[in-house]
């Protein structure tokens, strides 16, 4: 019988006693998963996000694009962009808040983001939402609104929404303005709660009464080439201005707002690993203390240290391995739970995820778990190698 | 006090100023000093735009350590305060006229408290356009730290199940160790209910050191945990406060668990003869 | 490495001794005790309570190792030898029943026999074999798939013995081997360990059981850690 067989069944000799074993490594692998999961899924949900979007640069007054400050000279500033060489596509985006009203009920508050773009060599101009029925919003009374805003306002493709919008401050009460909706589209970067509208640039500026000044929230632009390139050739007609790309926004998130979860995943895993490798230790050592007689009688009967020892390490990892196993479909669905909860946080994204599958993710998981195997059986097998036989013979019959 | 969300930018200049006009005094965090190099008395300019239009001179009147913030952690804090018409002044655009400009927020403070809800109401109902609300509802159901609190207790509860049953698989085992004792007293006519009263006791009192010692643990941690973040991100933020709510929760849930778990385990094996558990 | 010595002498122990610190100050458990021990030999070992009799098997069974004197073992001097060449020794050449019998009890009679020949590496159908014919060999072929809980004390020892042959060893140690039976059941074990014996396996048994030292070709009296005398039937 080989060591892993052996491991086996000193395992299902107490049944009740392997199986909590198994579980608790299940429940502490599940965490373990999941904070390997929180420690790059925002950094890669983001970068996904972003660059699907099909703009891989963004230019605005800050380095990490949102609300707060706007962009003077807009036009002048994205046709500057547009002519040079290596950029593709530029787009104007503007946002606005709205209210849409309805009967029997409560205005529907919502974001307008209004958009103009412009392309060099017929390249496409993808605006920040995806038609999912109807088509996009093309004249100044067109728009898309999202499937929440036509839910709640029961409308479908064709039919009119009338709502108000300010461009300026929140103080400024216009006219209400009626457009067409042309389609039901997503807005990936919208928040959970936040419900989306979009059109054109001339749509958003009539909402807003007409005289707005050429201000934008954010500028986009899609290269030739290299991304990075074309941002350092944006940066001099652009002065004040941040182009950043992709990577460099990715990064910056990293560096800020990101960094909480970046550093909890950091210490819950050390604390996870540290735990795991305490318990399995503690149930090891007291399982082999139990068996001190039955170890030394093989040593005795010509079992080498390396074998008594290779028995407790297989345990230990037929403990960790079984567990490891349930641990993984059981941290995706914590996963998923806990993604959820944290994406109930205002300004995220209803696109953007905490917690993302990756390959590198389950290879740290099943190398973390591996260690944890080994290091929480090295006081063990340390209490089998130096056992002394004689001696816990002898107190075995006096015991 | 009122606040407005700014993009400045600081242009520090030598520190022969204009003896036209005596410059005004603004404050400035310790982290803009440090990185900048500037000190009580010196001497800058401040502007909007990286043209420096509508610059203004200013004096360092004093440094002062920003209240952290946990929204903006990891972002150093480079603020400038200055009197709230200096500040209009260098905001205000060439050819707009004082007295247009508007805030974005007015903190109250009230002589008391307790009376915020019914402020707020009131101020709703005289003054439409502008929403009023208590700090304390200011994050609302989903503001982030309450999402950040859900997300902790979720932790928490995964912990608390692995170490549960890593407890119970601990607790069967140091039971069974005990088994032929536990048979012996069997065979001699002690009841079951006396084996288990005897074993309750042993665990509360396991639990209870136990759960001492976890407490001691966490303060110990507390003080790491909050000495190396605070250095690491040049911050008074508190990240870990062991409250007395907190110890006792802890303490709460430690106790019974770790006391149950011995007497589970006992239970299970007192189902068996007095005969098989004193065999050997 | 030296190769087997001529003669049939298995165990050649030269004023051997074991010492045991303690904190009152050492304990010697053994002491000069010079002993050969030859292919086929019977020998009971007796003497009161804390004589050194168990010390002095486990010296002789390569378990532990002397703290003076010298110890061959098929002309190798033990203390020479790794604890690797040591388990192998006690794999192969010696065979070891205990007392509390030791079997594992997550394992069947069948499996706690296949052990030692599993661990020497023989393969799964010499195995088989071989387990078949030591559980016939001690009784208990009917009993092969039962599990320790199920066998009476005599039945558990018996596994204990079949074990101890499998891999054919030179020397069959036996610490106290009655010493939880009764005494028809002891008588059985005697019986046992005489056909072992007869069978060429040497014989060293440490036992209280005067009946059963009574069936030995030599019996050593141990007093304090000394052979006060040998007798020999």
């Amino acid at each position: 019988m080989n060591a892993v067989g052996f491991a086996w069944r000193s395992l299902v000799r107490q049944p009740a006693r392997a199986i909590l074993g198994v579980l608790g490594v299940a429940a502490v692998g599940a965490l373990l998963l999941d904070m390997l999961l929180l420690s790059q899924g925002l950094i890669v949900s983001m970068r996904d996000l972003l660059d699907r979007s099909g703009w891989d640069i963004r230019v605005s007054v800050r380095e990490i694009p949102g609300r707060g400050g706007r962009v003077s000279d807009a036009s002048e500033t994205a046709a500057r962009i547009a002519a040079l060489p290596s950029v593709k596509a530029t787009l104007i985006v503007r946002i606005a808040n709205a209210r849409i009203e309805r009967e029997g009920g409560p205005p529907i508050a919502a974001t307008f983001e209004g958009v103009s773009g412009r392309s060099n060599k017929g390249a496409p101009i993808t605006p920040p939402w995806t038609v999912l029925r109807g088509r996009d919003a093309r004249g100044a009374n067109e728009v898309v609104v999202d499937a929440a805003i036509a839910k709640a306002a029961n409308l479908d493709v064709g039919g009119t929404i009338t709502l108000r919008a300010s461009c300026v401050a929140d103080l400024e009460a216009l006219p209400p303005a009626r457009l067409q909706v042309t389609g039901i589209a997503e807005f990936p970067f919208a928040g959970t709660n936040e419900e989306g509208i979009g059109g054109s640039l001339d749509a958003l500026k009539a909402a807003c009464g007409g005289n707005v000044g050429d201000e934008a929230d954010l500028l986009l632009v899609t290269s030739t080439g290299e991304s990075r390139e074309t941002a350092e050739a944006i940066r001099p007609v652009a002065p004040g201005l941040f182009a950043m790309t992709n990577d460099e926004v990715v990064g910056r998130l990293q560096q800020t707002g990101f960094t909480y979860f970046r550093q909890i995943s950091a210490v819950l895993t050390t604390v996870t690993v540290s735990f795991a490798v305490l318990l399995i230790s503690v149930l090891l050592t007291v399982s082999v203390n139990q068996r001190l007689g039955e170890i030394a009688a093989l040593r005795a009967l010509g079992f080498s240290r390396s074998r008594v020892v290779k028995d407790v390490l297989s345990e230990s990892a037929l403990i960790v391995g079984l567990g490891g196993l349930i641990s993984l479909p059981l941290g995706l669905l914590l996963a998923s739970g806990l993604d959820r909860i944290l994406k109930a946080m205002p300004g995220i994204p209803a696109e953007l995820h905490f917690f993302v599958f990756e390959g590198s993710a389950l290879a740290v998981h099943i190398g973390l778990l591996a260690a944890t195997a080994i290091v929480a059986a090295l006081y063990p097998m340390r209490i089998v190698s130096t056992l002394p036989i004689a001696a816990t013979l002898r107190d075995e019959v006096i015991g | 006090m009122i606040g407005r969300t700014l993009v400045f930018l600081l242009v520090l200049v030598a520190s022969t100023a204009s003896a036209q006009e005596a410059p005004k005094d603004i404050l400035i965090s310790r982290q803009l000093a440090t990185e900048q190099g500037l000190s009580v008395g010196s001497i800058v300019r401040l502007a909007v735009d990286a043209n420096g239009t509508g610059a203004r001179t200013f004096r360092i009147a004093g440094i002062y350590e920003p209240t952290p913030d946990p929204a903006r952690l990891g972002v150093v804090p480079r603020e400038v305060r200055l009197h709230l018409p200096d500040l209009l002044d260098v905001m205000r655009p060439p050819g707009m006229l004082a007295g247009t400009e508007y805030v974005a927020n007015i903190n109250v403070a009230l002589t008391d408290p307790a009376d915020a809800a019914a402020f707020a109401r009131d101020v709703n109902a005289r003054m439409p356009g502008v929403i009023a609300r208590p700090s304390s509802e200011a994050a609302g159901s989903a503001g982030p730290f309450r999402v950040i609190e859900r997300f902790h207790l979720a932790i928490a509860i995964v912990t608390i199940v692995a170490a549960t049953v890593f407890l119970l698989a601990l607790s069967i085992m140091l039971v069974d160790e005990r088994r032929e004792t536990v048979g012996i007293l069997r065979l001699i006519g002690l009841p079951a209910r006396r084996v288990l009263v005897q074993v309750l006791i042993e665990g509360v009192i396991v639990a209870s050191v136990g759960a001492a010692f976890g407490l001691v643990l966490a303060v110990l941690s507390e003080g790491l945990i909050n000495a190396f973040f605070q250095w690491r991100y040049d911050t008074a933020l508190v990240f870990v406060r062991i409250t007395r709510d907190v110890a006792l929760t802890s303490t709460a849930i430690a106790v019974p668990l770790g006391a149950s778990a011995t007497v589970l385990a006992s239970w299970a094996l007192l189902r068996r003869s007095g005969l098989r558990l004193a065999r050997r | 490495m030296r190769g087997r010595a001529v003669s049939n002498v298995i165990v050649d122990a030269r004023e051997v001794g074991r010492s045991f610190a303690m904190p009152a100050g050492p304990v010697h458990a053994v002491r000069d005790v010079t002993l050969q021990i030859r292919a086929g030999d019977h020998i009971a070992v007796r003497g009161p309570s804390g004589c050194g009799k168990s010390t002095l098997l486990h010296m002789l069974g390569v378990v532990d190792a002397p703290s003076s004197g010298t110890l061959l073992f098929d002309g190798q001097d033990v203390s020479r030898l790794s604890d690797a060449r040591r388990s192998a020794l006690r794999l192969r050449r010696i065979g070891f029943i205990f007392q509390r019998f030791f079997l594992l009890p997550m394992l069947t009679a069948a499996e706690n026999v296949e052990l030692p020949l599993s661990e020497a590496g023989a393969s799964r159908r010499d195995r088989q074999e071989r387990t078949k014919v030591l559980l016939d060999y001690v009784g208990l072929a009917a009993r092969a798939d039962h599990r320790p809980s199920q066998l009476s004390g005599g039945e558990m020892q018996r596994v204990a013995i079949a074990r101890a042959l499998a891999n054919n060893p030179q020397l069959l140690l036996a610490d106290e081997p009655t010493g939880e039976l009764d005494e028809a059941t002891g008588a059985q074990i005697a019986a046992l360990l005489d056909r072992v014996n007869a069978d060429g396996t040497a014989l060293v048994i440490v036992t209280h059981d005067s009946t059963l030292a009574g069936r030995a070709a030599r019996v050593l009296m141990m007093r304090d850690g000394r052979i006060e005398r040998e007798a020999t039937r």
